[in-house]
């Protein structure tokens, strides 16, 4: 997109219209300057990533008002620019005395405050920091425009909610050049301070956030071996011959890509590879090349052999039980990466770039973008898990029944309710979950943790464990009383990692919530399904619980309901269940 | 030649077949000329003929002829 000239954005953009069958991804503009040439880049990139958008910009320099207007929106993103402000005051601003600067600064402190009461609720938030790029220019000592700045800026900091994500735009006019990113000529004339190439850029920084929104990033990472993790083609140049060295002219850039995958598999992304070779000259080069940082115990899942790549790629997704539009894929050879462009166009391609050097940063960019970079010590965990998962499939074998199997793996579940502790996974699995999601509702921590302190809502978190270790957070359950039927509780959300499907783990889950609901003294219990492209495996899930499906009046859903009275659980007696509840 | 380029650029931002756009086209009778889009078609134009237009002239380009005008006598 960064190379695109503006009418062209205009047509791709116009083409892709009605191109995307979803739920409209509503995103809110609040600026107190004009952005125009925003929208049309911010829909492009929706709708290149499969999010339908709408979006509405709020009217000029009316950032608290519209806070109000527009709070209910998916994403609200806020142009709060310096220029605007200072144009505003009638003096110069380093000549401003005290008492009018603390004055502005206590009234923009104010504004601030009340922009993200009024936003606490909304899903997702984007404040772009304030800066003094603008006025700058006295380069030995500190002006007051750009201690004012410093202050906003830690105030920002200080007091932004959980749904605030600030982004900062002293970086981005470092990365595109201050004198590309403003044009005076139209902020004079129009209020209109950002260029188009700010736009692409600004818009490419933001992207992660709803990308993280809707479900949208990345869980693997698959490497192809020659001339992407070393250089050279090790059937032909011999372990001898290729290099990763981290002190060789070209060798080093592929060990820096091997220790940003290294941090990956620590941080809970999938790494894989997938190689046309012998398997047994790559394993030799895992084991015993001094240069090799990746090794056996970072790689999830390997498929080295002279299969064709797409067929590789499909085989990897179902193996991990990810969707295919999971995958970002790396390699080196051009046609491997229209390959899959073409026949699989669902995987990001990555293709190493001719000038190495630019290797390693190409690859960190599309790591920031795609790959959710909070660090959340379950994220930490999973590489092992994956690992783990394969030693249970490999052990399946081994019995004669399922239920013999499952019974073996000796399952305990433990159900915590309006844990506060576990606010952020369980916001994370609502955004990440697509497969097993009877609803796929999306809810930021700020919303999760609203659902806890409210008496109308449970939101029960579950944790697995087997013989083989702890899984972790991976089954969240949110039910709410219904507003016209007090003796009546709806299951907003049920969801479960795909890493613990297949064991009737969701069986006991739900009889267990049900349970407790009753507990609670709720007589009746409804529930929707409501399909997606990625959750048909749970379209009979509720039948097969015990819930009845009501007449089919709206075709876009299934509703069920439920005596709880009359409820019956499955028995599923080899899993232990311990529970946490208050 | 330039002509044509920029009757294209103009239907890419104001949305409308280039066909519809004549020689006595301007903000007078194309609905969606309004002022942001009157900025967004500056920048196309600055892209196309890879020209920066002058400031006193951002605000009188308001018909094609104009527009052409102006344009032919930066690039001359």
């Amino acid at each position: 997109m960064e190379n695109l000239k503006y009418t062209e954005i205009l047509q791709l953009n116009k083409a892709l219209v009605g191109t995307i069958q979803s739920k409209p991804y509503e995103i809110g503009v609040l600026s107190n300057v004009t952005v125009n040439s925003f929208e049309e880049v911010l829909e492009y990139s929706c709708r290149l990533n499969q999010i339908e958008p709408k979006v509405e910009i709020g009217n000029f320099d009316n950032i608290v008002q519209d806070s109000v207007v527009l709070k209910n929106k998916d994403l609200i993103i806020i142009f709060y620019d310096v220029l605007n402000i200072v144009d505003q005051i009638s003096e110069f601003f380093e000549d401003l005395e005290e008492e009018k600067y603390n004055n502005l600064k206590n009234k923009l402190f104010t504004e601030i405050d009340i922009i993200f009461e009024n936003l606490s609720n909304t899903a997702s938030v984007i404040f772009n920091s304030f800066s003094s790029a603008y006025y700058n220019n006295n380069n030995v000592q500190v002006s007051k425009i750009e201690t004012f700045v410093k202050e906003l800026n830690a105030y920002l900091e200080q007091k932004k909610t959980n749904n605030v994500s600030i982004v900062n735009i002293d970086k981005l006019f470092a990365h595109i050049g201050f004198k590309q990113s403003i044009d005076y000529r139209f902020y004079h004339s129009s209020k209109a301070p950002y260029t188009f190439a700010f736009f692409k850029n600004y818009v490419a920084a933001i992207k992660t956030v709803f990308l993280r929104n809707t479900g949208k990033l990345k869980k693997a990472i698959i490497f192809d071996c020659d001339n992407t993790l070393w250089k050279g083609v090790i059937g032909e140049d011999g372990i001898e011959g290729i290099d990763m060295s981290p002190t060789s002219k070209s060798g080093k850039f592929y060990h820096l890509v091997q220790r940003i995958a290294v941090f990956l598999s620590k941080r809970g992304v999938i790494v894989g590879l997938c190689s046309k070779n012998n398997d047994q000259d790559v394993l030799d080069v895992l084991r015993n090349h001094k240069d090799m940082i990746l090794k056996e115990e970072h790689i999830v899942i390997k498929k080295v052999n002279w299969v064709d790549k797409a067929s590789n790629l499909r085989a990897i997704a179902s193996e991990l039980n990810i969707g295919i539009d999971s995958l970002v894929f790396v390699d080196d050879s051009n046609f491997e990466i229209n390959l899959i462009k073409e026949q699989v166009p669902e995987i990001l391609t990555i293709q190493v770039p001719t000038a190495i050097s630019d290797y390693p940063d190409l690859i960190l960019k599309n790591i920031y973008t795609y790959f959710n970079s909070v660090l959340n010590s379950d994220d930490a965990k999973k590489t092992e898990l994956y690992k783990q998962q394969f030693e249970r499939e490999n052990s399946k074998t081994a019995f004669n029944s399922i239920e013999g199997y499952l019974a073996s793996l000796e399952i305990q579940l433990t159900v915590v309710k309006n844990d506060k502790v576990h606010m952020q996974r369980i916001a994370q699995l609502t955004q990440k979950t697509n497969q097993f999601n009877l609803t796929t509702y999306r809810y930021t921590e700020s919303q999760v943790d609203h659902f806890m302190a409210d008496k109308k809502h449970e939101v029960y978190a579950m944790f697995v464990k087997d013989k083989f270790g702890d899984i972790g957070l991976t089954g969240v359950c949110i039910a709410k009383e219904d507003e016209k039927d007090p003796k009546n509780v709806i299951l907003d959300s049920l969801l479960m990692s795909c890493r613990i499907i297949g064991r009737n783990i969701e069986f006991v889950f739900v009889s267990h919530i049900i349970k407790d609901l009753a507990n609670k003294g709720y007589q009746t219990l409804t529930a929707d399904y409501i399909p997606t492209k990625k959750n048909a495996q749970v379209e009979g899930f509720y039948d097969k619980v015990g819930l009845s499906l009501i007449e089919n009046i709206d075709v876009t859903k299934k509703h069920y309901s439920l005596n709880i009275a009359n409820f019956e659980p499955k028995k599923v007696d080899y899993i232990k269940i311990n529970t946490e509840l208050v | 030649m330039e002509n044509k380029k920029i009757k294209q650029v103009m239907s890419a931002v104001f949305e409308i077949p280039v066909e519809s756009i004549s020689d006595d086209a301007s903000s007078d009778n194309i609905e969606n000329w309004d002022s942001l889009r009157h900025l967004n078609l500056i920048l196309a134009l600055e892209e196309e003929f890879g020209v920066s237009i002058p400031d006193e002239e951002v605000g009188n380009l308001v018909n094609f002829k104009l527009i052409e005008l102006v344009i032919n006598d930066i690039l001359k």
